[in-house]
């Protein structure tokens, strides 16, 4: 009886024990503020989110985006080839395709740096004049412009944003 | 008395292999979290007190440069290992950067003055590849290959240099430069163009480090 005592308290101990440990050993590997917060993006679509077009017929659209204060992306047309230029797509699957798009002349800048080089950018708001031809129906397009942004001591790597627009072609 | 002692040596038993599995998982549990650490240490932009410049908080600052083998444009493997006891500026760069293409004649003259101190310059560029179209790999190569001749770069260029940039602290601003001493630890860094001096600066300091 009394080692029948001492075992049951040994179990109870052990029991004891093992929760301490396994409670330890299944905390979060990490809490949200020990992560990076994700930078917002460097340019926002900003409207319009539903539009009503003729069915098959071409209509011209004005998508406006909005590039963040302090930085500029390059224009459609860059001054050098190797800079990416500013473009907007639409996905074949879409039921809606874009013919032709008319891009904003941007603005000559140039760097604090190298005052002797310009580059032809878009700074603040911006609105490209997409073309598109939609079938009947309504249509969730996820038009996408591929820019590439700088501010004036460094550049950010090539991104697609999406611009959701809902198109009702009847 | 034997019941007894079986019993015992049993619970003991179950006890000592409960507490292997949670101390493992615990292991494993602190691995991964250190893993998952190292991925999100980003490069930070912090704002410095009213007067002075505002400042990256770089995560690697003080600690080994991460090691790293990448080709250059030839596919020749270059390592990090291959630069043991030199003096280094590590230079991520872009074809599509213009930041990038101001500071490159200031590192091959603060190359060319400090090589005969152990320095050199190695640039690494973060265009991207695409490995699935071997054409159009060929042309983003091709595009690297006319950047460093335009700018008629002398040191070691390597390409690929994405598939480094978690432990490097995310790059996400090009140009991006860690300074390494001789012993392989990085003692600045410069994320953006900064001015020829500061480069030379940290290069010295660089060069200074016991």
């Amino acid at each position: 009886m009394i080692a029948g005592k001492t075992e049951m308290r040994l179990a109870a101990v052990a029991a004891l024990a093992l929760a301490s440990v396994f409670a330890h050993s299944q905390s979060p590997l990490l809490d949200e503020s020990q992560l990076s917060a994700p930078k917002p993006a460097a340019v926002a679509y900003l409207y319009p989110q539903q539009v009503t077009v003729p069915a098959n017929q071409p209509t011209t659209l004005a998508l406006h985006f909005r590039v963040a204060p302090g930085l500029h992306i390059n224009s459609h047309m860059p001054s050098e080839a190797e800079l990416i230029p500013a473009t907007l797509t639409i996905p074949e699957s879409s039921g809606v395709r874009i013919e032709s798009a008319i891009y904003p002349h941007g603005i000559d800048i140039t760097l604090p740096l190298d005052l002797k080089t310009r580059i032809n950018v878009y700074t603040g708001d911006f609105v490209i004049q997409a073309r598109i031809v939609a079938a009947a129906g309504n249509h969730l397009v996820e038009a996408r412009l591929r820019y590439q942004a700088c501010d004036n001591n460094a550049c950010m790597p090539p991104k697609t944003i999406t611009a959701p627009i809902e198109v009702i072609a009847r | 008395m034997k019941r007894n002692t079986l019993v015992i040596t049993a619970v003991l038993f179950i006890l000592a292999a409960f507490a292997w599995a949670a101390w493992a998982n615990w292991e494993l549990r602190k691995q991964a979290r250190e893993r998952l650490l190292a991925a999100s240490a980003r490069n930070v932009l912090v704002v410095a007190p009213a007067g002075s410049a505002a400042q990256y908080i770089v995560p690697l600052q003080g600690k080994p440069a991460p090691a790293f083998a990448l080709e250059d444009l030839t596919g020749k493997k270059i390592s990090l290992a291959d630069y043991k006891g030199k003096v280094l500026l590590i230079n991520f760069w872009a074809t599509w950067c213009a930041p990038c293409k101001i500071e490159t004649p200031w590192l091959i003259e603060l190359r060319n003055r400090y090589a005969a101190q152990g320095f050199e310059v190695l640039g690494i560029s973060a265009d991207d590849l695409d490995r699935d179209d071997p054409a159009k790999l060929s042309d983003d190569k091709q595009q690297i290959a006319r950047f460093v001749q335009q700018t008629l770069i002398p040191y070691p260029v390597m390409i690929d240099g994405d598939s480094i940039s978690q432990p490097y602290g995310g790059l996400d601003e090009l140009p991006a430069s860690f300074f390494v001493d001789r012993n392989g630890t990085v003692v600045a860094a410069q994320l953006g163009i900064t001015s020829k001096d500061e480069i030379e600066a940290n290069i010295k300091k660089a060069l200074g480090a016991k």
